[in-house]
């Protein structure tokens, strides 16, 4: 457990916190401040995965977002396994367990190596597709063996312990990056008083000033960024948010950032503490400040472990005092790339050589690498590596000065490492998720956010901006723009700090290395390191006719891997440009689409899981229902009771009692979860005429009246009953699902198409408590509760409502009848709901009164054939295909919704869908719900379908079973026989009749 | 108390007056001292968690229970609503987005037709009947005391459990005390309004109330919740 390669002074880790991990089962040491990466590389770890497609041994390469091989497998426990950690963003803890992702069975012996070995020419770009997409029905097969193969990651199979949150957010400003653009725009904006906030995905803002080599007034940039943060954290105006990625930048300035708010402490977050939390932000200025990716070059064997971003080497060197090898070779096409020559020589290990692949390097790093005894070997090119495992040398040669071609002769050095730097990508990522299209720029050969249309502006390194002064000073005006822009008014500026920089030469553009033997058979030089893609496969996709990089891209899956190809895709796109002799703007680069980082599953959900993924509604009487052993069927968000088992009972015999109650006894439900839409107006009558498809005009006060109500197409949609209270006054029910949809209904007729009407509606739902006494014994039970409405047979007649008070409540009480028995539905304010059932109970007791729930309803309802809209109804019945013709009038002055719809030809011809009821031949077989009917069930398939059932019980008070269904030609087939073939083979015969099973005229409930 | 079916009906029209009263039926919903009335969180038992609760919470919690809510419906550019309406409650209607408070009674904007006037339970039918007696025309005036409840929430850290709650913007800049909002609340709503620097309250409806005691528990957890009775 040493670690070699960790110097002993310097960097921003603390020494004093050593920290114990684990790493494919191996424990090694620390210091808090490392990532896993910077502590990986600090013990001498060279490989941290196997590649995709060819298993080849892959090692660390970057030091941040960008980094392709070392992705992580995290967790101590089954349940807080996490797949797709970058290493180089993982904050170290102690106790941190993890292991390589890609590598099935082991990373450092690999069976998929195998073919990898045997060279590319088995595996050439398309394979996947090639070979695996045929026969389809295989896919499921191949497809599990490429994921264990290819190391995706694997999901937790237990519930994750942890909790993640959302949180919205408003700000002026929003500045994206804590770099040194970043904190200067955070800064100037912060003085006009606007709201900010700075999000930076690392642990500690500062971005590259934590190891630049700069100077700013005079001391180290650090110091400089040091004091700008404690400035802008003694702002109350200011919200800082380290470790958080902006993931998204969505239309109208919505931000969506992941914080990672524990994941550097523990394994699993503190009790209380929320693991991930998930900012939405609303901003009215965004300032990317989001700096820039280094590219690494294109050449033979550049995966080989110890092959690296040179600004990655300064990073581990600066930042974790990690030099991760002995002897160094650098190539570089630009002058930044030297700092990491020179940060390893100051680390006392020997630089071999740096590669400059320009002719004649200008620049003051040339002069330093002079004073400092650096060799340079200028016009040339590292062409290949030597290793496997780890690099053991390169091979270096003249390349011509297009950049194309190797010159020659090929020259051996022996070291461990090779730092490459092709330079710099801005990281144009967010500003092309609204949209945008990335620019490309010669000078900075890169490309730059384009226009956009969102409230945006840049600053630093992602305009391809690369001295120091310049960045600071894109960041001051940014900031002070943006606040400017947001409505703030004064905004001092800021006088720019003095930088010692470095002038800096003109860098080349190239990205592909050449090597002495053409593309196709020098060794592997790959481009995307997660997916296997090298620069060979792109130059064969574009010469099998893939010539939009949208398509190369698919074809090569050329950023395709968790990576999102951030490395890679320009070197990528560079290549396909060469390869078809386009210029890389006429090439252009491919979509960049949210999320810059993965995000995990937690944080998308927030608290919308469990217990809290969705409302519950209840009704006022809910707590009763639970003493009583209800259990609960959703209906909408709401829990309403399904059936009362008492012990011992099975469903059917709960539901067998509960039927026998409302038909024999006394029976109640809770009906507080119907719709209830209180309507006052002088025009609410005439509304309810044009949205009803039954008259309403001469319904009296005191008279309650069932409506259907249909959509434009004459399809039946809700229905429910409406009391008329005063002439200008009714109270509308609705189905307990279709509530809310129905008020929009009203609202959008009133709204859009008769605002001269005077109606308002008012949803009252929540404010009365309803309870339906059912049954010949409920007349009787209710009368002890009341004593001022006068509930005799002629003075409250079917259909009537009367006002009045039940158990000392205020109350409506309507006549009404869901079961066809004597029945009263009982409206209570909702506070007095509870306090009521229990005296109807307390009362109740005598005549055994029996709580049933929505089966026993269902059922009830169909004995006699009365729907249920949405069960029995499908968008595509109109009332008349219902046999409810009764229900629709025809002699309205004014039209009703509908009423042109159901007169359609279609809806007018015979051998419609008719709703019949069903009777089995065997009375004890029930027809499972959304049977098929057949005429011949000797049919050969596919068969002529007739019709399929819509509800089906049994019902107890019959002693058989019934159903209803739609039938085509139905009323016209009355006592003829159906069929409706079953999945296990079996066929159930019935004969169609009228659906109302019972007491056909009515007599049950007007005693 | 049943004050049954056309109080209105009757009232005389004033003579030379064009627009008519509606014919409504109102009823005093408030049942007399015997029956028991049950707020949307009497389940939940605040009271006596409120004794345990802890006292150093970031987060209070309090329901404003069992108050008396009615919902008034109105042209806000029909004057003879506006006048009669001042009149009886003796303070203007509030415009968009505002609260007016005056004595025991709070009256909340909610939409451009649409107040929600919220008192003491007893004086609610006082009210309706006070504001049937001057208004003329078309109006609406519905009792939903017993469909909804208040939630009030003080401390220093209800900002950030609004801010996990709604999408809409509550620093003090965009949502002053006496603004009042309907919006989003979780996968739910609420009338949010501030009556003071750390002080809101939520009026949400009954069948989802538990569903948002749910959620507002576990939103403040990490604050301190505190209950009061």
């Amino acid at each position: 457990m040493t670690q070699n390669n960790r110097l002993s002074s310097g960097g921003r880790i603390d020494r004093s916190q050593p920290l114990t991990f684990t790493f494919n089962g191996k424990q090694y040491q620390g210091f808090k401040g490392d990532t896993v990466a910077s502590a990986l590389l600090a013990n001498g770890v060279d490989i941290v995965g196997r590649s995709f497609k060819y298993s080849r041994p892959r090692g660390v390469i970057a030091a941040g977002a960008e980094e392709p091989n070392a992705i992580l497998q995290m967790g101590a426990t089954e349940a807080t396994q996490v797949p797709n950690v970058r290493a180089t963003q993982q904050e170290l803890f102690d106790g941190l367990v993890c292991q390589v992702t890609n590598g099935w069975p082991s990373a450092e012996f690999d069976v998929m190596g195998l073919v990898g070995k045997a060279g590319g020419s088995f595996m050439p770009p398309g394979f996947y597709y090639k070979t695996f997409m045929y026969p389809q029905s295989m896919w499921d097969t191949y497809e599990k063996c490429i994921r264990k193969a290819a190391g995706l990651g694997r999901s937790p199979r237990e519930n994750d312990p942890d909790i993640y949150d959302h949180i919205n957010q408003h700000v002026d400003v929003m500045i994206v990056g804590g770099g040194a653009a970043g904190l200067a725009a955070a800064l100037s904006a912060s003085r006009s008083g606007a709201r900010v906030i700075l999000a930076d995905e690392q642990a500690e803002l500062g971005g590259s000033l934590l190891h630049a080599s700069e100077s700013i007034d005079g001391r180290p940039a650090s110091e400089w960024a040091a004091e700008v943060i404690a400035q802008l954290e003694a702002c109350d105006n200011v919200q800082l948010l380290p470790r958080s990625t902006v993931n998204g930048y969505h239309d109208h300035n919505f931000l969506t950032i992941h914080q990672r708010c524990t994941d550097h402490l523990l394994d699993c977050a503190p009790i209380g503490q929320a693991r991930q939390r998930m900012h939405r932000v609303r901003a009215k200025w965004v300032v990317l400040a989001t700096g820039a990716h280094e590219r690494p070059l294109v050449f033979a064997n550049n995966d080989v472990p110890g092959c690296m971003l040179a600004s990655a080497v300064t990073t581990y060197i600066k930042r974790y005092s990690v030099v991760p090898g002995e002897r160094l070779v650098l190539m570089t096409t630009n002058d930044s790339a030297y700092q990491a020559a020179f940060d390893w020589a100051e680390s006392g290990r020997f630089v071999v050589a740096i590669v400059d692949t320009r002719a004649h390097p200008g620049g003051d790093v040339i002069d330093e690498a002079n004073r400092r005894g650096l060799k340079v070997i200028a016009g040339s090119a590292v062409i290949e590596v030597k290793g496997s495992k780890r690099v053991t040398g390169v091979s270096v040669s003249a390349i011509n000065q297009l950049g194309d071609k190797a010159l020659g002769p090929v020259k051996h050095l022996t070291c461990d490492t090779v730092a490459s730097s092709g330079g710099w990508s801005p990281a144009v990522h967010l500003s092309c998720h609204t949209g945008s299209r990335p620019v490309w720029r010669d000078d900075v050969i890169g490309f730059v956010p384009g226009n956009s249309q969102q409230k945006q502006l840049t600053a630093g390194a992602i305009n391809g901006t690369a001295a120091l002064s310049t960045c600071l000073q894109e960041g001051f005006q940014a900031g002070r723009e943006a606040a400017i822009n947001a409505g703030f008014d004064t905004v001092p500026s800021i006088s720019l700090p003095k930088v010692d920089e470095r002038h800096i030469g003109a860098a080349m553009a190239l990205f592909h290395i050449p090597h002495s033997k053409p593309t196709s058979r020098a060794p592997k030089q790959f481009v995307d390191f997660q997916t296997d893609v090298t620069a060979a496969g792109i130059e064969i996709a574009t010469r099998e006719g893939y010539e939009s990089i949208e398509h190369v891209k698919r074809y090569t899956a050329m950023g395709f891997g968790t990576d999102q190809g951030k490395l890679g895709n320009i070197n990528g796109m560079a290549i396909a440009a060469k390869s078809m002799n386009k210029t890389i703007p006429e090439t252009g680069t491919t979509i960049f689409r949210p999320n810059y980082t993965p995000v995990t599953f937690g944080a998308v959900a927030g608290r919308h899981c469990g217990e809290l993924f969705d409302p519950k509604r209840y009704s006022a009487m809910h707590s009763w229902h639970l003493k009583n052993g209800a259990l609960f069927e959703d209906v909408g968000l709401w829990k309403r009771p399904w059936y009362f088992p008492q012990a011992g009972e099975s469903m059917q015999e709960s539901l067998n009692r509960e039927c026998k109650a409302a038909r024999e006894g006394v029976a109640i439900l809770d009906a507080s979860t119907l719709g209830k839409i209180d309507i006052q107006g002088k025009d609410a009558r005439e509304f309810l005429g044009r949205i009803y498809t039954n008259a309403w005009a001469k319904l009296a006060i005191g008279k309650c009246r069932y409506g259907l109500m249909c959509g434009e197409d004459g399809m039946v949609f809700d229905d429910g009953v409406t009391a008329c209270l005063a002439d200008d006054h009714f109270v509308m029910t609705t189905t307990t699902g279709g509530a809310a949809r129905v008020l929009e209904w009203l609202e959008l007729y009133h709204q859009t198409e008769w605002p001269e009407m005077e109606v308002y509606f008012n949803t009252v739902t929540d404010q009365w408590s309803t309870m339906t006494i059912s049954g010949p014994n409920s007349r009787k039970l209710l009368s002890e509760l009341t004593g001022d409405i006068d509930l005799s047979r002629d003075a409250f007649k079917f259909m009537d409502w009367h006002e009045g008070t039940v158990a000392g409540v205020p109350a409506r009480v309507f006549r009404i009848s869901f079961t066809g028995e004597l029945s009263f539905e009982v409206n209570v304010p909702a506070n007095y709901g509870l306090y009521v059932w229990e005296k109807v109970f307390e009362h109740g007791a005598k005549y055994n009164l029996t709580p049933y729930g929505t089966e026993t309803m269902h059922i009830l309802r169909a004995e006699k054939g009365f729907i249920i809209a949405g069960q029995d109804t499908d968008g595509s019945v109109t009332p008349i295909d219902l046999g409810m013709d009764w229900c629709v009038s025809n002699q309205k002055p004014y039209s009703y919704i509908g009423k042109r719809g159901m007169n359609r030809e279609d809806c007018l011809r015979k051998n419609r869908k008719q709703l019949v009821g069903l009777k089995t031949k065997r009375s004890d077989v029930v027809i499972p719900e959304g049977s098929q009917a057949v005429a011949d069930p000797n049919e050969p398939v596919p068969m002529t379908m007739l019709g399929h059932i819509t509800s089906s019980y049994y019902s107890a008070c019959l002693g058989r079973s019934i159903a209803m269904g739609m039938i085509r030609d139905g009323f016209e087939r009355m006592g003829q026989t159906v069929y409706y073939p079953q999945p296990d083979g079996s066929v159930i015969e019935a004969e169609i009749c009228s659906p109302i099973f019972l007491d056909p005229k009515g007599e049950r409930q007007n005693v | 108390m049943s004050d049954v079916t056309n109080v209105e009906a009757s009232s005389p029209v004033q003579a030379g007056e064009q627009a008519a009263k509606p014919q409504v039926a109102v009823m005093n919903l408030l049942a007399g001292e015997g029956p028991r009335a049950d707020s949307p969180l009497a389940h939940a038992e605040l009271g006596a968690i409120a004794k345990q609760s802890d006292a150093k919470g970031g987060v209070c919690l309090q329901e404003l229970k069992l108050l008396g809510h009615l919902v008034l419906r109105g042209d806000p550019n029909n004057q003879s609503f506006v006048a009669g309406v001042t009149k009886v409650l003796g303070v203007a209607l509030p415009a968009a987005l505002k609260t007016e408070v005056i004595g025991e009674l709070s009256v909340h904007w909610v939409s451009p037709d649409e107040w929600l006037l919220i008192m003491p339970a007893k004086q609610a039918f006082q009210l309706e009947r006070e504001l049937r007696a001057e208004l003329t025309g078309h109006y609406a005036i519905v009792n939903v005391s017993g469909g909804q409840t208040v939630l009030r929430l003080t401390g220093p850290d209800v900002d950030k459990v609004l801010c996990k709650s709604t999408p809409y913007d509550v620093h003090e800049r965009n949502f002053p005390v006496g603004k009042v909002v309907t919006s989003v609340f979780a996968k739910s709503q609420a009338v949010i309004s501030r009556s003071g620097e750390e002080a809101w309250d939520l009026v949400v409806r009954r069948s989802f109330a538990d569903y948002l005691w749910l959620w507002l528990q576990d939103a403040s957890a990490e604050y301190g919740l505190q209950i009061k009775g």
